[in-house]
């Protein structure tokens, strides 16, 4: 039976979770009437609170004269391409790392963390060198390799740990069913840690999204810059459409958040995969 | 021939030295059970075997070649795992299957995404979905067959395990402790259902346990080992009856071999230090030594009859028998007041006798049911063969 004490409890949770999801989506919400606002309100006191659908069409207009579409599949080959690789290698390494025993293992382990201490502003310069040397500079692939040298370490250590978790017994039993090392990987191991992997994918994923850095300072050719440099170019040296900025952000947040809403299940579990014994 | 042969195998982690100079021969069709306590070696063998651990000196042969470095895959036997070691994210179709798609699979087969194709396609295959229904009927597990491991129960999860290693018919079995994580009557149930499939398919069996049940209950041979020596390679009854030495005698049998210091002084015996026993029968040459009796083998009197007086210190009903523990009188029981087990005399008893701890009563035994042992190695000695 509800007593009013558990129907109290109730209204207060929702009222709780409320709160929450208004935080959380205010500045989506925000960005959307900025963008669908006039600009010359923006920079007054006459801001409307609410998206004025009728600056639909200006918007369309101003965000056609640059090359949106391009920038966001750029900004996708990057996320993507830098998620395959790193996660790829990192199922690898983490392989490795987790079930062979081999002289410098620990050296290794430590090497891939120093890549996590080390800023990324640090090692422009030389990457700037290297990327010369090695005919990279303007390329997106450079920039996902780029990318990849910092979001790999990170999906190795996940799928390393994941895999510590798989028992022995499990791998050795595929071995004696005659299953060759590579597929216990790709068909044992993997499947057993998708959670881990699907964690591990945001992290590559969201690191390549929001690469801003290396993309400013390697890509030269407009037509090759992510969407966040070209976001960036908005900011003129007198004036800069805030409109058509932020429109051009939540653009730009789409696709990420379908990417996030897809795959947050598989997060969850793997976060909290290991909390309760199996 | 035999089917498998240890020739001098040593095992060391390190400075550690789990098995040292292992010779065994294991015989074509065999139940043989590895026994032991934990961290005595066996499930190391086994893996060594089933070439999941590398042997560190000595030549392991199948069939007469030398099988040291040969990959698991070569050397064609089933491993069923303590764990069960079920693959979680497959059904029980699958698992079963998955030996034989495994076996069916080309090279070009195992790359990523291909190999996930060629199995859905393989499961498919007439002579694969077939075997592995024939299996799962003989197991009784084709209601179970699209379900996964998780959703079973312990002794369903072991009947996959076992189906998943008959399925590929292999000419060797390796289990290891596949009953320890049952519960008493299932592992009974499981232990009758292990040797009819023994029978049935009449191919080697390798079983490791630690439990003495299961090992007389299934062996046709049993090697007892202890810290990676073999203790004694015989028939079960062998072992009970005739143990090589005080290790095998106290491992072997519940309760265990009673053991009891004794010592000859002028042709006469006395047990536990003071008590003189009058033997009948042709005591070892030697001054020091064990004696040693099963609990079956003594009889229980009341006080006096007996040539062991004693004092009944614990009682155990089991039903249809029951095990008494007690303390021999030697004249110097009162200033010892410990009750622990390897002080008392056990004696089983069949039905349910009206005795009371503290009780006084004697116990008796036959001469030819005392077994000897060194009172330093613990081995075996025979009286007038020394």
């Amino acid at each position: 039976m509800t007593t009013p004490r558990k129907l109290a409890v109730k209204a207060l949770r929702y009222m709780l979770i409320g709160i929450l999801v208004v935080l959380a989506g205010f500045p989506v919400y925000w960005m959307a009437a900025t963008a669908l606002n006039v600009n010359s309100q923006l920079y007054g006191t006459g801001q409307v609170a609410w998206p004025q659908l009728q600056h639909l069409p200006d918007l369309v207009t101003e965000l056609g004269n640059v090359p949106i579409g391009r920038w966001l599949f750029n900004t996708l080959l990057i996320a993507s391409g830098g998620t395959v690789l790193s996660l790829t290698l990192g199922a690898l390494a983490g392989y490795a790392l987790s079930r062979f025993k081999f002289h410098g293992r620990g050296l290794v382990g430590f090497l891939l963390f120093m890549t996590q201490v080390v800023p990324e502003a640090l090692i422009l310069v030389p990457l700037y060198a290297m990327f010369i040397t090695f005919g990279l500079l303007n390329s997106l692939w450079g920039l996902i390799l780029a990318n990849v040298g910092f979001s790999l370490p990170v999906a190795c250590f996940v799928l390393k740990g994941a895999m510590d978790a798989v028992p022995y017994e499990i791998e050795e039993s595929a071995i004696i069913d005659n299953c060759p090392r590579f597929s216990v990987l790709t068909m044992i191991i993997l499947p057993l840690i998708m959670p881990s992997i699907a964690a591990a994918a945001v992290v590559s994923f969201f690191a390549g999204w929001n690469e801003f850095l290396f993309a400013s300072t390697f890509l030269m050719d407009r037509t090759l810059w992510p969407a966040s440099v070209g976001l960036a170019s908005f900011v003129g040296q007198y004036e800069t459409p805030m409109s058509a900025v932020l429109g051009a952000a939540l653009v730009f947040s789409l696709p990420a958040i379908v990417f996030f809403l897809l795959i947050q299940r598989k997060i969850v579990a793997g976060l909290t995969a290991g909390a309760v014994k199996g | 021939m035999p089917a498998l042969t240890f020739n001098k195998v040593s095992k060391t982690f390190g400075d550690h030295t789990v098995i040292n100079a292992f010779n065994a021969d294991i015989h074509d069709g065999e139940f043989l059970v590895l026994l032991g306590p934990s961290g005595c070696g066996k499930s190391t063998l086994l893996r060594m075997i089933a070439g999941l651990s590398d042997i560190t000196s000595g030549d392991l042969l199948f069939d007469g070649s030398v099988a040291n470095d040969w990959e698991p895959k070569k050397r064609g036997v089933a491993f069923v795992f303590q764990t069960y070691a079920l693959y979680p994210h497959m059904t029980v179709r699958e698992n079963i299957a998955f030996p034989l798609v495994m076996d069916a699979f080309r090279k070009w087969y195992h790359l990523p995404i291909v190999n996930i194709v060629a199995r859905h396609r393989l499961m498919k295959r007439a002579d694969i979905a077939e075997r592995t229904l024939s299996i799962a009927r003989q197991l009784e597990l084709e209601p179970l067959l699209d379900r996964r491991p998780a959703s079973l129960s312990g002794g369903q999860r072991q009947r996959v395990a076992l189906a998943r290693a008959l399925v590929r018919n292999p000419d060797l079995y390796l289990l290891d402790e596949p009953l320890s994580n049952l519960d008493a009557k299932l592992r009974t149930q499981m232990r009758s259902e292990i040797s009819a499939l023994h029978h049935k398919v009449g191919k080697t069996f390798v079983y490791v346990t630690h439990d003495q049940v299961e090992a007389m209950t299934m062996a046709t041979r049993i090697i007892v080992m202890n810290k990676g020596i073999v203790q004694q390679v015989d028939t079960p009854d062998e072992i009970y009856d005739h143990p090589a030495n005080t290790f095998v005698a106290r491992f072997v049998g519940s309760p265990p071999m009673n053991l009891i210091p004794a010592s000859v002084s002028n042709d006469a015996l006395q047990l536990s230090g003071k008590l003189a026993v009058d033997h009948a029968a042709p005591l070892p040459s030697r001054r020091h030594m064990t004696f040693g009796v099963r609990p079956e083998k003594l009889t229980l009197h009341p006080a006096g009859e007996g040539r062991l007086p004693a004092q009944v210190a614990v009682v155990e009903r089991l039903g249809a028998e029951t095990v008494i523990g007690c303390r021999l009188m030697t004249g110097e029981e009162n200033n010892d007041q410990r009750l622990l087990e390897h002080d008392l005399v056990f004696v089983r008893v069949s039905g349910n006798p009206k005795v009371r701890i503290g009780e006084l009563c004697s116990l008796d035994y036959q001469a030819g049911d005392v077994l000897w042992f060194d009172i330093d190695s613990g081995d075996r000695i025979f009286p007038g063969q020394e």
